[in-house]
């Protein structure tokens, strides 16, 4: 056996060293994309419909295969102030500096299928409540938002392992709607959802 | 086609005397602010220390010393040992920093940032007679300096009488063209005299010099008065003749050269004024502002001085911004045109009235050659004059828009669209409306410039 591929296996091994049982707690880190359902809106400010978002979260699987699971994700995107005159005008870009962040924290319930098995899909629904914040500057006078709302998810995922350490894949889509739309180019699009998809992965620690 | 002016009167004191001694005292210079510091920034020279709680007055004398302190001075509160550090001379804030951080006795050091107060930036020119300029204050041109003041890169054909752009001898008539005085470090782009047919568009009358001083007349120049895009730059295009009169062929022939000049490259004509009108009309000038709307130029227009219904022609066409005029009330000026065709209003002025009570009627005044020496053919003469019209309202609103192009509006479609929205309703025109008298209100060039974020408008 080569040397390269002796961590690799050690890695598995740690993946499936156990199984996971009813009362099982695991905690949870999350990297990955995050979209934004307002997508022209964020098109138009940050030259992107979405980018990078992180966060974690705490599961509990309460019963066989039933979870729930309580987190929070953050997304932020750095651009500018523009000027649109209507959905299908030319983007004005003005040079004001603008920055976006999205916390949506989040609590689900769901199915873990063949729980304790080494692959386990799972999928659930869930509320969530979504911290808004904008933050703008025109020559020292603060444009600034600050809001939250509440919205609803599901999601599907796959987790790979059994034992303390396992990793996973999760994708979603989340809706908060009626968060955003009252001015600005979210409401020249006509975009009041701060929702949109996601898709992490998962560094899982379970006790 | 006639030049629109109610009319000119009002003549103010052009030569620096000891009114300008006055102002000195009186006006005060630039003035600006920022909502915060720049990231980053701090006071050269100086670390803030703060030693842990174990640490005795030896202990710390002796890190101060060597970590390069000139002088320290203590905190008076008596919440831990923390001191203001003044470095020796080429020592750097980040080196003391980390010298200081590696110490022990050392709980932490920073450097000393600054901050400044929150407040939305201003600028205030200091030309002596600025206080005269009561439709720039109408207009929030203050914090619209501010935000831009206009870049070069951008500019406004004035088709009109000519610009006293140039000192120059006309070997044609033997008269002398002299530049007016406050124009500064404005830039001209070469323009075109399609009256005489010279590439001399100087102003044998003394509207055009108007007009294009309120678009980019020399700020912040203790001198005269200021121009609204004084950052930008004018591109003199004589149509109208010594009279004030011109024809539909000429106007077209200089909007279509303003719009094909080229300079490195760049179309830099972003905006065409046309403080001039007509109760006819013409295919040929329609067709020439179409194609300028279609290459990007946006052409405003004077609504007319008649006091009728009716806005003039070309400022009545869709694709040109039709500006009336405001006094110093902010109430539309008995000359000034209504009417469904209506765009803006801004500063027209009104010289019969003086309802800011400075002394003068409520013109709007800026440099231009003194109308007293015309008859004898000195056209080198200036200055600060009062005149009124929706001639004057009409720069106002092309200011406006090349303030726009500067921030980096590129769509004369779009930088329409902002003025509407940012302008201030008046007449009791509804919200996002507008009404005849006033069309879609005020121009507010402070309120279209800072655009729209994810969820926030451009009003604050």
């Amino acid at each position: 056996m080569s040397t390269k591929v002796r961590p690799a296996l050690l890695a598995l091994l740690a993946l499936a060293a156990g199984p996971a049982a009813a009362g099982e707690l695991a905690i949870e880190v999350h990297a990955g994309y995050f979209e934004m359902a307002a997508e022209n809106s964020a098109s138009a400010l940050f030259d992107s419909r979405g980018g990078g978002t992180f966060g974690g979260a705490v599961r509990y699987t309460f019963w066989r295969g039933a979870f729930v699971s309580a987190g929070a994700r953050t997304f932020s995107r750095e651009g500018e102030r523009v000027f649109v005159a209507a959905p299908n005008a030319a983007v004005q870009k003005l040079g004001f500096p603008l920055k976006v962040s999205l916390t949506p924290v989040f609590l689900t319930v769901g199915y873990r299928f063949r729980d304790g098995k080494l692959i386990v899909p799972y999928a659930g629904i869930g509320g969530s409540l979504t911290f808004y914040k904008e933050e703008g500057e025109v020559a020292g006078e603060a444009f600034d938002d600050d809001r939250s709302k509440a919205g609803f998810l599901g999601l599907a995922g796959v987790e790979v392992g059994r034992g303390t350490f396992r990793v996973g894949a999760e994708a979603g889509y989340s809706t908060v709607p009626d968060a955003v739309g009252v001015a600005g180019v979210s409401k020249v699009y006509g975009e009041n959802d701060l929702g949109g998809w996601h898709a992490v992965g998962k560094l899982i620690v379970a006790f | 086609m006639r030049i629109t002016v109610a009319a000119a009167v009002a003549l103010l004191v052009a030569s620096p005397g000891p009114l300008s001694a006055q102002d000195a005292s009186v006006v005060r210079a630039v003035r600006t602010a920022r909502a915060a510091a720049p990231a980053g920034a701090f006071r050269e020279g100086q670390v803030i220390v703060a030693f842990r709680a174990a640490a005795d007055e030896r202990d710390v004398e002796r890190a101060l010393r060597s970590g390069g302190a000139l002088e320290a001075r203590r905190s008076r509160s008596g919440s831990g040992a923390r001191y203001l550090v003044a470095l020796e001379p080429g020592l750097s804030v980040p080196d003391a920093v980390e010298r200081y951080s590696r110490m022990p006795e050392v709980e932490y050091a920073e450097p000393n940032g600054i901050v400044r107060h929150s407040q939305a930036a201003t600028f205030k020119p200091n030309d002596t007679l600025y206080r005269f300029q009561w439709n720039l204050t109408q207009m929030g041109a203050e914090r619209t300096w501010g935000i831009q003041k206009g870049k070069p890169s951008v500019a406004v054909a004035v088709l009109d009488s000519g610009v006293a752009y140039e000192d120059y001898f006309d070997p044609r008539t033997g008269q002398s063209f002299g530049k007016a005085p406050d124009w500064g470090d404005t830039t001209f782009l070469p323009g075109y005299d399609f009256v005489n047919g010279d590439a001399h568009p100087n102003d044998d009358e003394y509207h055009g010099t108007h007009v294009a001083s309120t678009i980019a007349e020399a700020t912040n120049n203790a001198t005269g008065v200021a121009g609204l895009a004084f950052g930008c730059a004018i591109m003199p295009v004589k149509v109208l003749d010594e009279s004030g009169e011109g024809t539909f062929f000429d106007v077209a022939e200089g909007i279509d050269y303003a719009v094909e000049y080229e300079e490195g490259g760049e179309k830099p004509v972003k905006v065409v004024n046309l403080s001039l009108g007509s109760e006819g009309t013409s295919q040929t000038l329609r067709s020439a502002i179409e194609r300028a709307w279609a290459a990007g130029v946006l052409t405003v227009a004077a609504a007319g001085n008649s006091g009728k219904g009716v806005v003039e022609f070309p400022a009545n066409l869709a694709n040109v911004l039709a500006v009336g005029a405001l006094d110093a009330r902010k109430e539309r000026a008995s000359y000034s045109n209504t009417g469904a065709d209506l765009d803006f209003v801004a500063p027209g002025g009104d010289c019969d009235r003086d309802d800011n009570a400075d002394g003068y009627g409520d013109c709007v005044f800026q440099q231009m050659p003194d109308d007293r020496y015309l008859e004898i053919g000195r056209h080198d003469v200036f200055c600060y004059c009062g005149l009124d019209g929706t001639s004057m309202a009409t720069p106002h609103v092309a200011a406006a828009a090349a303030l726009l192009f500067s921030q980096g509006f590129t769509d004369p479609a779009a930088v329409r669209a902002a003025l509407e929205q940012a302008a201030e309703r008046l007449g009791g025109a509804p919200d996002g409306g507008r009404n005849d008298t006033y069309g879609h209100g005020l121009v507010l060039p402070a309120a279209a410039l800072p655009g729209l974020g994810f969820n926030v408008g451009s009003k604050n």
